[in-house]
Formats: C-alpha cells, structure tokens, sequence
C-alpha cells in the first residue's frame, strides 16, 4: 500500500507562560524558565517543590462551564490544548460538510485523573463522607481526555489513550501518524495531557529521590540536565496537542503546514524498571531512522528527552553518540525541559511541539542552566546549546522520549521550506 | 429551599440555563438534562435535603413531575 505523506497543520498547549505559541517558542529559544517555587499543603505535611504550573489558563473561559464540571483539570487542559490545535489548523469545530468518521484522536497520559481519585478518597477516607458524585466514574476514567475531544470536533474514528509513562504522548503521537500514513484516516488530533501537583503523586517522586529541589529563590535554574550539579527533575502539568493530517487533504483545503512528521520507532530495554539502558535508547533511534528513510547525517538537532536525572542523561548521550558516531559532537542536543519542567504524559508532546517549531523558525532553544563550565564530563561528545540560537539552518530533527518501564519512544520531523 | 429553586440553582450553575425557563411544563431533557445529569440532580437532592431517594426511582419528564416527587419524598421523609 503506497503511504501517505504526513503533514502537521495544527499546534496548540496551555503555555506556562500564558501567552500562545509564539511566546512560548520566543520564550524557549530566550532560555526563559517557567518553573516556579511551589508549596502543597496538605496533611500530614506541606511538600515544598519547584514546580511548574499554568496558573493563567482559565477553564471557564478556554471551556465552558458545563464542559468544565464534567472534566478532571487533566481533561481540561487536553480539550483546551486540543482546541487551540484545531482552531490553529483552520478547522471548524463541527463538522461542515466532509464527513469525519474516520477522523480520530490519539492521546497521551501518564496520571490521568489522578486529581479526582485523591479527592475521592480524601473525602471518603478523610472526610468520612458517606456518598461520592455520580460524576466520578467519568471524570476519573483515563481516557476522558480523548473522548472529551472526540465528542467536540465530532471525531467518528478511533478514540484511544496511551499510558507509557513519560512516553505516553510521543507514543500517542508515533501511533496517530501511523494511521494517517497508511491511509486509514485523513486526520488525527494527538497529544497529551497530565497533572502531577496531586499530592499522592508529588509526594511518591519525592519518594524516588529523582526530584530536583528548590526555594522560591532557585526554582528557576532547579533543572539543570546535563549539568555536572544536576539534581534530578522538575515536575510540571500540561496540556499540547498536533493535529496530523493526509498531506493531500492539507494541500487540498489550504491548510497551513507548520512541518512534516516523517518516522517513529519504538523499543523496550526490557531489563529494569527505571534504570534507562543505552542499547534499547539505540535501537528506538535506528528504528526512527529506518522508518523515516533517514541516514544519521541527515539530522541537525536532537530534542532530548534531558529529565537531568543523575543516571538519564550520561545514557542518552551514549545513545546519541553511537548511532551518530563522528557527527555526534557537530550535532545540536538540547534538552527544554530545563524549562518547561517534566510533562509525564504531555512531555512528547510538548517537545513535539518545540522540535516542530525549531523546524519552522529555524531557530534551537537552549539547554538553560548549562554552560560549558558546569558541563558533566559523562554527557560531553554532542553539541550542546548553551543558548539559543537563531538563524540556523534545519532540515530534520528528532524528540526523544524514554520512560520509566523501559519504553523508549522517537519522533523524527522534516522542515518544510516557507 | 423548595425542590424548585435547587433545579433552577442547579441548571444555571451547571448548564447556564436561565431562571425563568426552568418551569413546571418544562420537558427536563429540552433543558439539556440527560440521563447522567438526572443522577447529579438526585444526587443534589439528596445531599442538600437529606433525603433518599428509592433506587427504583421512575425518571420524571418534566420539572413540574421532579418537583412533586421530590416534595412527596420530603414530606414522607422529613414529615
């Protein structure tokens, strides 16, 4: 069967920064950080973290009302992000006219509603309330998300969610562009959405030792991946979404085209549970070129996936360095979640987003909070952005998302000259 | 507060829906109530009245057929 070409004609989140996207971009390529210092109070003791959060998304506004009541904040800042994709693409939000029954959703979510269990049992167990909300099937099932969307742009194809941990939504993304290149739907809305400030959920990372910590004077420089005094990662809540679209129906209806998704490839290290392996990182990495029909020396930046982990980022540099051999120390690595904070299941896809833009501006964000002086001697042999840069040239590029569990997720990307 | 004013109270907070609309002729699914929001209304019901309601409850039509239930159950239940 011939494969279709895929365009993205639609990018939408809910920006830490509160501004669209071009402000987000403008503020990653600055090496502006959105991480702040935040304090959850709650019994049996408040938990003080670095954090970020979008505090100026307004879902009455962005939603409604009586969509708002029937969602979890996750769902809310799917359907917000899906939205603002969709209004981007310049499609309508009903249907007008082309039948959509093969049109679908693919989304991506760590936690899900999270939020809406632990009210539960906070008030249950808590409050010793005797009854719960007969909302609270729907609002705690994890694939509210996707079915929230589907019912609002009228999607008659498949409705599904992914849960790979932190590659959850660059799974969901990689399956979605499946669907469009083998023909089975013209378009698909993609992405995902997570919410780690629940208080269980902050409080079992800090568990794990693998949270950075901060006051309110450090939270922005708390991530520092790659760095030799890295300590760990910044959780965040989020929402980004892609609308994948048949190239021809694109061109067709004169939709703007932001970029090309072009491969995706898929691995499980299948030895330990959190501890990352280089040879699974690797074979996700060939994978995505083999499927993309790209050789090593056609890309010119790497998203990293950089949680600035002590034991993540050495082994994805080694990944990077054996299947780019020479070139690795010419070939631009950057990690933005030295910024926007870990997403969990909305990560892929907000560094989809990034990578896609860093394609359409011809422009790198930074690796903020690293210089070449505080540079681990373990994560040395690529090229590191210090700081952003402008007016590069940028044919391809690749987003790296590797979970906990093992499951290693790669998207490549191509340029489409403007 | 009469079983009237907390469907009213209940329609605008949750599907902003307009006072004077929600009258006893009022076919409740013309006013958006559908078979998951008739179980939030009974749960309202229940929960600010402090009532129970039966489990084989026959769904009312219309909210002037919500409001005689509810009443019934209150005076049956609260005396």
């Amino acid at each position: 069967m011939s494969q279709r070409r895929v365009a993205i004609t639609g990018l939408g989140l809910v920006s830490p920064y509160g501004g669209d996207l071009t402000d987000f971009f403008a503020r990653l390529t600055a090496g502006e950080s959105a991480i702040r210092h935040q304090r959850i109070d709650d019994q049996p003791r408040a938990l003080s973290i670095p954090f970020v959060s979008c505090p100026a998304f307004d879902p009455d506004a962005a939603l409604g009302n009586p969509l708002v009541a029937m969602m979890d904040r996750f769902a809310q800042l799917g359907m917000a992000a899906a939205f603002a994709a969709w209004d981007d693409a310049g499609l309508t939000r009903s249907a007008d006219g082309e039948s959509r029954d093969c049109w679908g959703v693919s989304w991506g979510t760590a936690l899900g509603s999270t939020l809406t269990h632990e009210k539960v049992y906070r008030d249950l167990w808590q409050k010793g309330r005797d009854r719960l909300s007969p909302l609270t099937v729907v609002l705690g099932m994890n694939n509210a998300a996707n079915a929230h969307i589907s019912i609002q742009l009228g999607l008659g194809g498949v409705s599904m969610s992914h849960t790979v941990a932190c590659a959850s939504s660059a799974i969901a993304i990689g399956e979605a562009f499946r669907r469009v290149r083998g023909g089975e739907a013209p378009v698909m809305l993609t992405g995902g959405s997570d919410v780690p400030q629940a208080y269980g959920v902050a409080r079992a990372w800090e568990a794990l030792r693998v949270m950075a910590c901060a006051d309110a004077d450090t939270a922005a420089s708390a991530c520092r991946p790659f760095a030799a005094d890295r300590r760990g990662l910044v959780l965040g809540e989020g929402g980004a979404a892609l609308v994948l679209e048949d190239w021809d129906h694109a061109v067709a209806r004169g939709a703007p085209i932001h970029g090309e998704i072009v491969g995706y490839g898929t691995s499980c290290d299948h030895s330990h549970l959190v501890r990352p392996e280089v040879a699974g990182q690797i074979r996700a990495l060939n994978a995505t070129l083999t499927d993309a029909g790209l050789s090593a020396a056609d890309i010119d930046y790497i998203s990293a996936h950089g949680t600035a982990t002590a034991e993540g980022d050495p082994v994805e540099i080694a990944a990077i360095r054996t299947v780019f051999g020479e070139r690795a120390e010419a070939l631009p690595v950057s990690a933005t979640k030295s910024m926007h904070g870990h997403l969990l299941g909305a990560a892929g896809a907000i560094e989809a987003i990034a990578t896609v833009l860093a394609l359409r501006e011809q422009a790198i964000p930074p690796t903020t909070n690293l210089t070449p002086d505080t540079l681990d001697p373990a994560c040395s042999g690529v090229d590191h952005v210090f700081t952003g840069r402008r007016g590069v040239s940028l044919r391809t590029a690749l987003s790296n998302s590797f979970a906990f569990g093992g499951s290693n997720a790669v998207l490549a990307f191509r340029a489409v000259p403007r | 507060m009469k079983s009237i004013e907390l469907i009213r109270n209940f329609l605008a907070t949750r599907q902003g829906i307009e006072t004077a609309k929600v009258v006893p002729e009022a076919v409740l699914t013309d006013l958006g109530v559908d078979s998951l929001m008739m179980l939030e209304l009974v749960f309202e019901f229940e929960d600010q009245l402090d009532i129970k309601l039966p489990h084989d409850l026959k769904s009312p039509k219309t909210v002037g057929e919500m409001v005689a239930l509810m009443d019934g159950l209150i005076t049956s239940q609260k005396g």
